[in-house]
């Protein structure tokens, strides 16, 4: 008998619930995180991981099979979609999890408050390297960016840098937290990220032009529409969500979870 | 003797850490640096450092992918000895596919690509390309130049890496031999990312020959339009095939010409895709023909691929190729059960049975297929 009870306790792992595996955006992984942490306390039979490594991996998971959802803080290309479609006969279904007000991230000892969206263009596109010439201190620029797997990489040079290339004297970084830090020890240094991400830096206010108010990011600009760099933050399934993939979206986008979304620091999508 | 070895290295590893402790002591009664020689310490490592990511990045610009194909085949042909040719034993163990491809992006604007095939039977270059992105327009029109596959198409343009059976339909196997030709290809991508276009002036000769056969050039383009679930496109193909006849040894140029349509569509029903291909045409005749035109010919397939959870799928391909549309009685036809498991992201294993009916003379020529693909 007790032989028996061992075999049955031995093969209990096989038989238990497979966990749901979130992969994906690191600009997401910390709300992600929150998010699977608040519905496996509410729900404890379910198990949720959650793993980053940029956008464009978590979408290469979805298409190979290897994650359940991905989260991704830019909206699927054709090109994935495609190969989506031509693996597992579906575009996929996006669902938006939260809003976020891209942030220009600026040291906090830098005089410079504000910036117009071109001048944030010409920084990035190196045709601009002194703060003085965007009303700053006589002092090289120090430009900070993601890598190219990352989302916020991809959002940021479709929708600001409109398609142009970055300066190849950027430095890339693995991760907002890191752009974050090495703006926070670099006086002369700026960078581009979540609005969850405020640790040691400050805010740079952005101006839609020249003429436009500047604007910091928050919940009433970003919904409003005022703050001219927000996007929203989605999970991306295969198929259209069901059992206990079903409940922890639904969950992650009723006012328990958006509230986490709002602690975290972005800002709910209803 | 082994025993009293092994109680002497037992004997020096438990008091490894008594002489550690020695060596400690030792750097204890060292000077210890002064913040300069820290700060010039931290700055050298600063250096380096810049160093190693200017070197990882110009290592990440080089992209390695490949996949092998291993893979046994049973075919009918050997057991009744219908095979010509050299052996008349297709049963056995072989490398289908191995093939290597290097992607070196230079800029975001200029790319090198060259992917050999490497297998028992030898090295053969599959692509070799470089190819020019414009930046000013969302359409990003790239220039292509070098050998490629011929943009025709569904099936052509599909990696064998990813297509769900063996190997590709018959009526482009044969109106599309190697798949890919030597020219220039201008193509864009606009309309919201929707509407692609492809066109590209080759030899016409395919990769089988090392240089052209004659001195015409051939057109080649495909347009397609994704809908969504639903995509579709259509392809032509203009050129001349120099074929030596039993009159003119030196070659007379004979009509090549395709039409295509394709499509594939990811139905509502969960896990079912849907794809096919109808291609119309004249055909050159062979070496040291009579003929003095070229012949029509027509062929299509059809996919119907259902995917069961992640791991597994089943495939049904139909094709049929028909050699001269004069001629009664002479199309062959194919029905091409698949079964695939997905072991992991990297390793695939397939099962497929081809049962090949030719209308003409039917011999016993299916063929069975059980192959692994690792794909990194």
């Amino acid at each position: 008998m007790k032989k028996l009870l061992l075999c049955i306790a031995l093969a209990l792992p096989v038989f238990a619930a497979k966990p749901i595996s979130i992969k994906g955006s690191d600009t997401m992984v910390i709300m992600n995180a929150r998010l699977a942490e608040g519905f496996m306390n509410a729900n404890p039979g379910t198990q949720i991981q959650v793993t980053g490594g940029g956008s464009g991996v978590g979408i290469a998971a979805l298409i190979n099979g290897t994650t359940d959802i991905a989260a991704s803080s830019r909206p699927i290309k054709t090109s994935e979609t495609d190969k989506l479609k031509a693996r597992f006969a579906t575009t996929g279904f996006a669902i938006p999890i939260a809003r976020d007000g891209l942030s220009i991230y600026l040291n906090e000892q830098n005089p410079v408050k504000e910036l117009t969206l071109a001048q944030i263009r010409a920084i990035y596109t190196g045709a601009v390297t002194n703060w003085k010439q965007v009303g700053g201190k006589d002092a090289p620029i120090i430009l900070y960016s993601r890598e190219n797997s990352s989302g916020t990489y991809t959002y940021f040079k479709d929708n600001v840098l409109m398609g142009k290339d970055y300066a190849p004297r950027a430095q890339t970084l693995q991760g907002t937290a890191a752009v974050v830090n090495a703006v926070a020890k670099d006086a002369n240094g700026i960078g581009y990220g979540g609005a969850a991400y405020a640790k040691g830096i400050k805010f740079a206010a952005v101006k839609k032009d020249d003429k436009s108010p500047a604007v910091l990011p928050s919940l009433e600009t970003v919904r409003s529409g005022q703050y001219p760099i927000s996007r929203y933050l989605y999970l991306y399934t295969r198929v259209k969500p069901a059992k206990e993939m079903k409940a922890f979206i639904d969950w992650a986008t009723s006012p328990a979870g958006q509230e986490i979304v709002s602690k975290v620091g972005y800002f709910p999508v209803k | 003797m082994k025993v009293k070895l092994l109680i002497i290295t037992l004997a020096l590893a438990l008091c490894a850490p008594l002489f550690a402790d020695d060596a400690q002591e030792a750097d204890d009664t060292k000077p210890k640096p002064t913040p300069e020689e820290v700060a010039a310490q931290v700055e050298s490592q600063g250096e380096a450092l810049t160093e190693t990511r200017n070197v990882v990045e110009i290592l990440n610009r080089l992209k390695i992918t490949g996949y092998i194909q291993a893979q046994f085949v049973d075919d009918e042909r050997s057991r009744d000895q219908l095979v010509t040719g050299g052996t008349r034993n297709l049963d056995q163990f072989s490398i289908r596919r191995g093939r290597v491809k290097f992607t070196y992006q230079a800029t975001p604007t200029s790319k090198f690509v060259i992917q050999p095939d490497i297998t028992t039977s030898g090295v053969v270059l599959k692509d070799g390309y470089v190819e020019l992105t414009e930046p000013w327009t969302p359409w990003h029109h790239t220039l292509t130049a070098g050998q490629f596959n011929w943009p025709f198409g569904y099936e052509i343009m599909y990696s064998s890496s990813n297509r769900e059976v063996p190997e590709r339909s018959r009526v482009v196997r044969t109106l599309f031999p190697g798949e890919r030709d030597r020219g220039l290809m201008l193509s864009g991508l606009g309309l919201n990312e929707r509407f692609s276009y492809r066109v590209a002036i080759v030899n016409g000769t395919g990769t089988a020959s090392s240089s052209d056969l004659n001195q015409k050039k051939d057109l080649v383009a495909r347009v397609g339009y994704n809908f969504g679930a639903l995509d579709l496109g259509a392809s032509g193909y203009r050129g001349q095939d120099l074929v030596a006849t039993a009159t003119q040894a030196n070659g007379v140029n004979f009509d090549k010409d395709r039409l295509g349509v394709d499509f594939q569509w990811a139905t509502p029903v969960q896990g079912l895709l849907l794809r096919g291909e109808f291609i119309t045409g004249k055909q050159a005749p062979a070496t040291g023909t009579t003929r003095t035109k070229s012949h029509d010919v027509d062929g299509w397939y059809f996919y119907a691929i259902q995917n069961l959870g992640t791991k597994h799928q089943l495939v049904l391909r139909m094709d049929e190729y028909d050699p001269d549309t004069d001629v009664d009685n002479n199309a062959i036809r194919t029905i091409n059960p698949t079964y695939i498991f997905h072991w992991d992201a990297h390793s695939k294993v397939m099962a497929s049975y081809e049962f090949i009916e030719n209308e003409a003379n039917d011999p016993d020529d299916n063929v069975f297929t059980l192959r692994y693909q690792f794909l990194f």
